[in-house]
């Protein structure tokens, strides 16, 4: 089962919805995106984007009512999507693992850390517990856990949060998967132990050539540690493309508008921030047209952006891929102060 | 005063939020709720205009036609001594609700204020309460019911004392819970920052929140204050006849129950149908009553 | 920066505040309780930002609260426009409400769900006995100058989004006029679109009423954007105050350093070169704190000053740290840039941190002591 594709997951055309008063309502909205192993693709976006939704709808996380409708997602050869849930279970952890947000609700309070990584080892593998044991302690290593084996047996209350996330990646990571999706990993986390859990994740990437996918809304997160990048607006991917070359170069008004818009440390401080009227759609609410176009600097009311919706297009670099009617022709001058 | 539309601050549009609802649109679509109160509703109406519903005399004895099958003049026949079950049935509701109603006025005034400032206050107060509380609890209702009316001598008011006494600390412990996981929410710090005082913290903000659980425990006390005083009446202890009740009909129809089981069965069948229309009314308020509309859609999980 | 009338002493001056949480009886063991706040001393001018940065356990949160009396301090004093209120108590305290407010991080659990909007801005003045009338005309004002259209007063706060929660938050607190807002992370729990706007609007009622804040945050560029002056703080006590720009540009205590250094900034090209000073260990606890510096255990600059002649030093696990350093508690010096460390002025060497870039340092020169 060798996969020929250059990609460790790859994407295409995914839809993923839910029902709702007048029809179904598209939650992940015709996405595509791709990593290669041993790349980490930052996927950013705000509440509704659909940027977590569309990781749940790759492992088969999403409950009825919602749906997958369409699309592929392939990992190691294997189409993800519409493999029968045993199949799927089976992926799950062992090919492509995902992390949450929240550490402390990861985790089951009642069980010691050791019991719970013992048991993501013996849910794919056929290994005694005492194997496991060995296997856990070494797992707590490579995460940097000082004196893992007798941590193994403390509760997750007696980690701190830094900490509980670290053996969370442990369970991740456990059976080498070829993808590993971290989900806002850091947010409930302090600046400086972030700091340490992302290097952390870079490390392992280097060593075992796993691709990430970092699902974020902190953009320098995104600058220190990503290669590529994907910007998610409303269920749909609005811009994609190197870091290096999306920070230098915008080419879309939302992707523009939020590198304007976030406070910085290193720039002097002039004047207001550049705000984005109104709120990001409620998920699945936008039909017609541009979704941003309510939002964007450039003008309400132009004619194709509220009928066409914008396809996905290269900009200079076969890379990078702008969702924007006037994406070639976007200059700095338009945008307010 | 002050400009509205600046570059930096946002006018909110008023039709791209969502639709204001009505107060009352999400208890009109709740089926549960419906049905329970409309069940409700005409029980309530059968009691109300029972002289003129029922069609013959609850207490009229006719000994001519004692344990009659049910014919056109007695559509549910009559008991030993030849009164209308239909009749008794009819006026035995008005009993039945008055107890209920009683009894949830009670329980839920006295002790969702007494729950409220338990959990509310803490300290020595909510000790005493507490201790008060669980001091009773320990009693099971119906014995405790069966205490009262025993000392009291039966009556409808020593059923609804009775029943009362033995649901009151059930409503408080519930209200206790219920507020000591409001006092930690933000609103109520908010609250403390603005200046607003103790007691109207507790009377506009804690107890409006907290009274959505305490609804449903009423309606459970309202079920069962009926079948209390049904039980007690077909002890033989709660209203005395000739006076019908839906639990001394139960009662007297024991003795005939294997060749007229018409006349147990149909009372208990209203006892039935009373308790789980209180039961659908109180999770359909519990539901509805919360300003939010709880919608089935997994979108709530985004 | 706002032009700032000259006025007798600061709007409010905190000194020497502390608060202890858990059981201080005798006969508990003093491991059980926990110095939130330890010590603290600063004071606000009007219409001053003063921003408070901290992580988790650094007591920025408590510290808020303290200042608006929400909680009682177990020492230290509090003064508001130049009047001891420290021991207010009761009616007393709440007749400061209406000249001190606060802002709430939830911008949905801090709104009352079954009040509407009126109501809930309402409440504050209906609460100190404002007049039916002018509760009308300021409620109506008060929601336009946040950005709230007033014909979505009947609404509850559930069917908003949360910045518009937060503006309605934001409503509440400024609907009696105070002359103090304590704003308790106000935008962390809102999308990044979002928050610029909050921002922004933070800054234009400062611009147009004068008032002060107390903006207490974990994240530093937002800080940074809003505040006039920035106090850092770490395990209860202030590490670290001075003006914005000079904070910034030229940080001075290890603890800072190495917080703004873990700050990812959002250019890959500055990112990818950037060296990070190492922090050793993770934050201690409230509960057990450190003898002396609380910092000691993980700070850069103490190993280093350790190495330097004529400094005392004691063994500490695997290494040795200066004596002063695990035994005495640093104090924020008299100055406008300050610096709890006892070798605040030592230049850190082998960091190798990136150069601030030319418009900053311009700034800080003009700025710094």
């Amino acid at each position: 089962m060798q996969s020929q594709s250059p990609y460790a997951l790859e994407i295409r055309n995914l839809r993923t919805v839910f029902p709702g008063p007048a029809g179904p309502l598209p939650i992940v909205d015709d996405v595509s995106l791709a990593v290669r192993p041993g790349e980490m693709l930052a996927v950013v976006g705000e509440s509704g984007s659909g940027k977590s939704m569309t990781f749940m709808s790759a492992l088969g996380l999403i409950a009825a009512p919602g749906r997958v409708e369409s699309g592929t997602v392939r990992v190691g050869g294997v189409d993800l999507v519409g493999l029968a849930p045993e199949a799927l279970r089976a992926c799950r952890g062992s090919m492509i693992s995902m992390i949450f947000q929240d550490p402390l609700s990861g985790l089951n309070p009642v069980f010691t850390v050791g019991d719970q990584i013992v048991e993501v080892l013996r849910a794919h593998r056929r290994i005694s517990r005492r194997q496991a044991r060995e296997k856990a302690v070494e797992l707590l290593e490579r995460v940097q856990i000082p004196d893992p084996r007798r941590r193994l047996d403390d509760y997750p209350h007696q980690f701190s949060g830094g900490m509980r996330q670290r053996v969370l990646t442990a369970m991740a990571i456990a059976h080498e998967p070829q993808v590993l999706i971290a989900d806002e990993p850091t947010t409930a986390l302090d600046v400086t132990v972030q700091a340490q859990v992302l290097d952390l994740i870079d490390t392992l990437r280097r060593e075992t050539g796993m691709a990430v996918v970092l699902i974020t809304h902190d953009l320098g997160i995104v600058a220190r540690h990503a290669d590529s990048m994907t910007v998610m607006y409303a269920g749909r991917v609005v811009e994609q493309g190197s870091v290096a070359r999306v920070f230098a170069d915008p080419r879309h008004p939302y992707t523009r508008s939020l590198l304007r818009g976030i406070p910085r440390i290193d720039s002097p401080v002039e004047g207001d921030l550049m705000s984005i009227r109104g709120q990001p759609p409620l998920p699945g609410s936008v039909r017609h047209g541009c979704a941003f176009e309510g939002r964007c600097y450039l003008g309400r009311g132009r004619v194709d952006c509220l009928r066409n919706r914008p396809e996905l297009n290269i900009i200079g670099d076969p890379e990078h891929l702008s969702a924007c009617h006037y994406a070639e022709s976007l200059h700095d001058e338009e945008m307010p102060a | 005063m002050t400009t509205l539309m600046t570059s930096s601050t946002t006018k909110v549009d008023p039709d791209a939020a969502m639709p204001a609802t009505g107060r009352f649109a999400p208890m009109l679509a709740h089926p549960g709720l419906m049905a329970g109160a409309g069940i409700l509703i005409i029980l309530v109406l059968v009691a109300v205009f029972a002289p003129w519903l029922a069609p013959h005399s609850p207490t009229k004895t006719d000994l001519m036609a004692t344990l009659a099958p049910p014919s056109l003049t007695f559509p549910l026949g009559t008991d030993q001594f030849g009164r209308d079950v239909l009749s008794r049935l009819i006026w035995g509701a008005r009993v039945s609700l008055q107890v209920a109603l009683a009894v949830v006025v009670l329980s839920l005034s006295i002790g969702s204020l007494l729950g409220a400032l338990a959990g509310y206050a803490g300290g020595w107060i909510e000790r005493i309460i507490t201790i008060v509380n669980d001091v009773l609890l320990a009693f099971p209702g119906f014995l405790l019911a069966l205490a009262i009316v025993a000392a009291r001598g039966s009556s409808l008011q020593s059923i609804v004392l009775a029943v009362s006494i033995a649901y009151v600390p059930r409503v408080a412990v519930v209200m206790r819970a219920v507020v000591l996981t409001i006092k930690p929410k933000p609103f109520i710090e908010a609250s403390h920052a603005i200046g607003v005082s103790n007691f109207r913290i507790l009377v506009k903000h804690i107890i409006p929140n907290a009274t959505p659980p305490v609804i449903v425990v009423a309606t459970v006390s309202a079920a069962t204050a009926i079948l209390a005083e049904a039980g007690l009446s077909f002890l033989g202890l709660g209203v005395q006849p000739p006076t019908p009740t839906w639990g001394n009909i139960i009662s007297d129809g024991q003795t005939s129950i294997v060749e007229h089981p018409l006349i147990s069965i149909s009372a208990g069948l209203c006892i039935a149908a009373t308790v789980i229309a209180l039961n659908l009314m109180g999770d359909g308020l519990r539901d509805t009553l919360d300003p939010q509309m709880r919608r089935q859609t997994g979108l709530k999980a985004l | 920066m706002n032009a700032v009338q000259a006025k007798a002493g600061p709007l409010l001056q905190v000194t020497d505040l502390a608060k202890t949480f858990g059981a201080t009886h005798r006969l508990v063991p003093k491991g059980f309780s926990v110095r939130a706040v330890d010590g603290v001393s600063f004071s606000l001018n009007e219409g001053e930002t003063l921003g408070l940065v901290g992580e988790t356990g650094s007591g920025k949160s408590t510290l808020g609260r303290l200042v608006l009396k929400l909680i009682e301090p177990t020492s230290g004093k509090i003064e508001f426009q130049g009047v001891d209120v420290t021991g207010w108590q009761g009616k007393q305290a709440r007749s400061l409400r209406a000249r001190m407010q606060m802002v709430f991080q939830d911008p949905f659990g801090s709104l009352d769900p079954r009040m509407t909007v009126n109501d809930l801005v309402r409440e504050p003045m209906v609460v100190h006995g404002y007049g039916k009338d002018d509760i009308e005309v300021r409620l109506e004002s008060t929601l336009l100058q946040v950005g709230i259209d007033p014909r979505m007063g009947k609404r509850y706060p559930h069917e908003f989004s949360g910045g518009q929660r937060q503006r309605i938050g934001i409503a509440r607190a400024l609907v009696l006029e105070p002359k103090l807002l304590v704003l308790d992370e106000p935008v962390s729990a809102l999308d990044v679109s979002i928050q610029a706007q909050i921002l922004n609007l933070l800054r234009d009622i400062q611009r147009r009423t004068g008032i002060a804040y107390l903006f207490i945050a974990h994240d530093l560029a937002v800080v940074r954007h809003i505040s006039d002056r920035v106090a850092v703080m770490y395990l209860g006590r202030i590490a670290e105050t001075a003006p914005r720009q000079s904070l910034y540009a030229a940080p001075r205590h290890p603890y800072t350093k190495a917080l703004l250094s873990a700050v990812p900034t959002p250019d890959p090209a500055r990112e990818r070169g950037k060296r990070r000073i190492p922090l050793h260990g993770e934050i201690g606890s409230a509960a057990a704190m450190p003898g002396g510096c609380s910092f000691h255990p993980r700070c850069f600059r103490a190993r280093q000053a350790a190495t330097l002649p004529g400094v005392e030093v004691e063994p500490w696990r695997d290494t040795r740290l200066p004596r002063a350093c695990m035994r005495e508690v640093p104090v924020l010096p008299a100055g406008v840039h300050r610096a709890a460390c006892h070798f605040a002025d030592l230049v850190d060497e082998g960091l190798n941190e990136q150069a601030p870039s030319p418009s900053c340092q311009a700034n800080a020169a003009v700025g710094a002591v």
